[in-house]
């Protein structure tokens, strides 16, 4: 099995980390990762944004270090018309992103698990705006099995 | 450089036709009208439409001179948006819930809505975000909801219980219940009962331990919880091997359970034994899998039991219904089991009066009239491949039965679907799936029934045949109808007296959902979820490839 350093070097070599170079789109999710930050009110920061021409969410994984809130600042840089749509508990939320627009997004996620999220409209997602949100953390003690730990793989 | 303001995210729903709120119908919904559900038939107050399961309506506007004028009256569609658990396999399996005119139901992956049941019309909407990998043995599916004191209670596959405001659809608490990291998933329907709200856990094929739960409906505060599965010490820990099997040992409850208010039972069913097929691991009977357990709702205390399948070795899950009625003055309770075969208990003990079998073609083993089980047919010798009737999806799968009280007939959607199963031995990992056997459903030479039994003697009285498997629950209604959805997306309504077929519509998607019935203003509705998915190599593998779908249809008679 590849590094994932390997992976990288492997998906460059081959022209899937850029749109329309080895195939007409780029590899979803292949955008880069950043956690988020945890300020002193419990809350979680992180940006993503649009880069130019790249039609990938930089960075395209997001990761919370548990469950709760996080604030995300949202920036387009590129020069054509996005949109978002992020997972949240209630309702998911929404954005336009106009041509070198920023906005902003509050979102609350159990975790653990992965989340999805994308520009929803023509085809980006396919083309490769598409991301995924990571809540690290287990289940509350409480709610967890009365038993011995367990081997996990 | 200056950047144009975006603006804050706004909830997708408001870019909808959402109303945004519905009437709070749901606030004058007690324990006492849940009690008295069946006088009020307009309404369809709890999971099966009274605490006794018998999923019948005494409404008989539509009736069997009539019911061939039936048509769509309003359909309502939720779709499928991104990557989310299960994209290949999510269904809508929910009984819809209705109270004075208002729908609530839920849909795949966290969504609850409550619709305007006359018109169709969604009044709010809510989502729970899903984290994508969860674990599912199954599909991403929800079985429903629970109305209660102006809460719409429901789980989400990530295993929260939610109480949210029936009025606006926003949450008022939400409490975790189970453990992702360990394989736990929810889909149960709750179950009110006095002032608690009882759910069950999933995740009996990744080798978790079942528990039942319940919770204070105005505050969410954790009353009790109780382990299917006993630790070592415990009564029917005697039942397991010594070593690490109890702590894996399944028996999750992850379908709604019935209720004896006079008696203070709840009556509810437990899943499988894991690993499902490898029994190397877990020598003895694996108290409290495959039994309905008799559980006291004040405390959770297991009253009594009794188990359809000791040992299983067959993935014979008996989650599915045990419908409450009366006999010759006996209280009874009547269960048909994925094992193929149709007990009937005295449900003050528990006492077996009766058992034979209702499936097609049975050969794993034999269940004798005093309720003695001899095996015959299973995974045995590693590696060696063996084929038995019914396969794992069971002669029945969760898909409820229905009970007539005007006709006293059980109504039973029926699978005759074989199944070769090889035992292949693996060690226990969180988290990873647990069969201990490689599987394959057959795809020819299967069928399905509509079956209709004498409740006093146990025999059969009229059969429909189907060219799938029958997946779906049964409505039975005072018009003396029977309704029941295909896997090829037919819904079909049968006269309960002589089975004969007298109305069909094609919804364009296979059924796996629990039909429900009510009026508004005097007008009789069938209401329908369809949308094809969740388990369907397992029950239905002929029609794998049938299409997703995924719409609530409601029916009525011509206003005219």
């Amino acid at each position: 099995m590849l590094t994932v350093d390997e992976v990288s070097a492997a998906l460059s070599e081959i022209g899937l980390d850029r749109q329309n170079r080895a195939t007409i789109g780029r590899l979803i999710a292949h955008g880069g990762l950043k956690y988020a930050e945890e300020g002193p009110d419990g809350r979680m920061r992180a940006k993503v944004r649009i880069p130019l021409d790249e039609m990938t969410w930089d960075p395209s994984v997001v990761v919370m270090p548990h469950g709760g809130d996080l604030e995300l600042e949202v920036t387009n840089d590129d020069q054509n018309t996005h949109a978002a749509l992020f997972p949240s508990n209630g309702d998911r939320q929404w954005l336009w992103l106009p041509i070198n627009s920023r906005g902003t997004a509050t979102l609350n996620l159990d975790g653990p698990g992965y989340y999805w999220f994308s520009s929803p409209i023509g085809n980006d997602e396919g083309r490769g705006l598409e991301g995924v949100i990571v809540v690290l953390g287990d289940a509350p003690h409480e709610a967890r099995l009365d038993r011995p730990a367990q081997p996990r793989p | 450089m200056e950047y144009l303001n975006a603006g804050p995210a706004v909830d997708f729903g408001s870019l909808s036709a959402v109303v945004g709120n519905a009437p709070p119908v749901a606030r004058d919904v007690t324990y006492e009208r849940i009690l008295a559900a069946r006088s009020e038939p307009q309404n369809w107050l709890t999971y099966y439409g009274a605490y006794d399961g018998q999923r019948y309506s005494p409404l008989d506007q539509i009736n069997t001179a009539n019911v061939k004028r039936l048509a769509p009256a309003w359909v309502f569609q939720i779709g499928s948006t991104g990557l989310h658990a299960g994209p290949s396999t999510y269904a809508f399996e929910a009984a819809p819930i209705v109270v004075d005119g208002v729908m609530y139901v839920s849909g795949w992956d966290g969504w609850v809505c409550a619709l305007d049941a006359r018109t169709g019309q969604q009044l709010w909407q809510y989502q729970h975000a899903i984290p994508f990998d969860t674990p599912l043995c199954c599909g991403n599916v929800n079985r429903g909801v629970a109305v209660a004191k102006g809460k719409v209670f429901v789980v989400t596959l990530n295993a929260h219980v939610l109480a949210l405001d029936a009025v606006s659809g926003r949450c008022v608490w939400d409490k975790t219940y189970g453990d992702v990291r360990a394989g736990e998933s929810a889909t149960v329907a709750p179950l009110v009962v006095k002032d608690l709200v009882i759910v069950g856990s999933s995740g009996g094929e990744f080798g978790v331990r079942g528990h039942l739960d319940a919770f204070d409906v105005e505050t969410g505060r954790h009353v009790w919880r109780t382990y299917t599965v006993p630790k070592p010490g415990e009564p029917g820990s005697e039942t397991w091997p010594d070593g690490p099997a109890w702590a894996r040992g399944g028996g999750n409850c992850w379908v709604t359970g019935t209720y004896d208010p006079e008696l203070n039972l709840l009556y509810w069913g437990t899943g499988n034994p894991a690993p499902d097929f490898d029994g190397s691991v877990r020598e003895g009977d694996n108290l409290f899998t495959d039994c309905v357990i008799a559980v006291n709702p004040d405390n959770g205390e297991i009253r009594w039991h009794y188990q359809y399948t000791p040992h299983d070795l067959w993935d014979y899950d008996s989650n599915m219904e045990n419908i409450l009625f009366e006999l010759d003055g006996r209280r009874l309770l009547a269960h048909f089991n994925k094992n193929g075969y149709f007990f009937v208990l005295d449900r003050t003990n528990g006492q077996l009066v009766r058992v034979t079998p209702f499936a097609e073609r049975i050969n794993w083993g034999e269940i004798d009239t005093s309720g003695n089980v001899t095996p015959k047919v299973y995974p045995k010798n590693e590696g060696e491949p063996v084929h038995f009737w019914p396969g794992p999806g069971g002669a029945k799968e969760w898909t409820h039965a229905a009970y007539s009280p005007r006709t006293q007939m059980f109504y039973v959607p029926v699978q005759d679907a074989g199944a070769e199963v090889t035992r292949r031995h693996r060690e226990f990992k969180e988290g990873i799936p647990y069969w201990g056997a490689s599987v394959t459903v057959d795809i020819e030479d299967t069928q399905g029934f509509v079956k209709a039994f004498a409740a006093s003697t146990g025999e059969e009285v009229w059969r429909w045949r189907a060219e799938q498997p029958m997946s779906a629950s049964v409505l039975a209604t005072g018009g003396d109808l029977v309704f029941a959805g295909e896997p090829t997306g037919e819904f079909n309504a049968f006269h309960a007296t002589t089975g004969e077929l007298l109305w069909q519509f094609q919804t364009g998607s296979g059924h796996h959902s629990s039909p429900t019935t009510y009026s508004v203003d005097g007008r009789q509705y069938i209401a329908v979820p369809t949308g094809w998915g969740s388990w369907v190599e397992g029950f239905a593998a002929g029609m794998i490839g049938g299409h997703h779908g995924g719409a609530l249809f409601a029916f009525a008679l011509p206003a005219d």
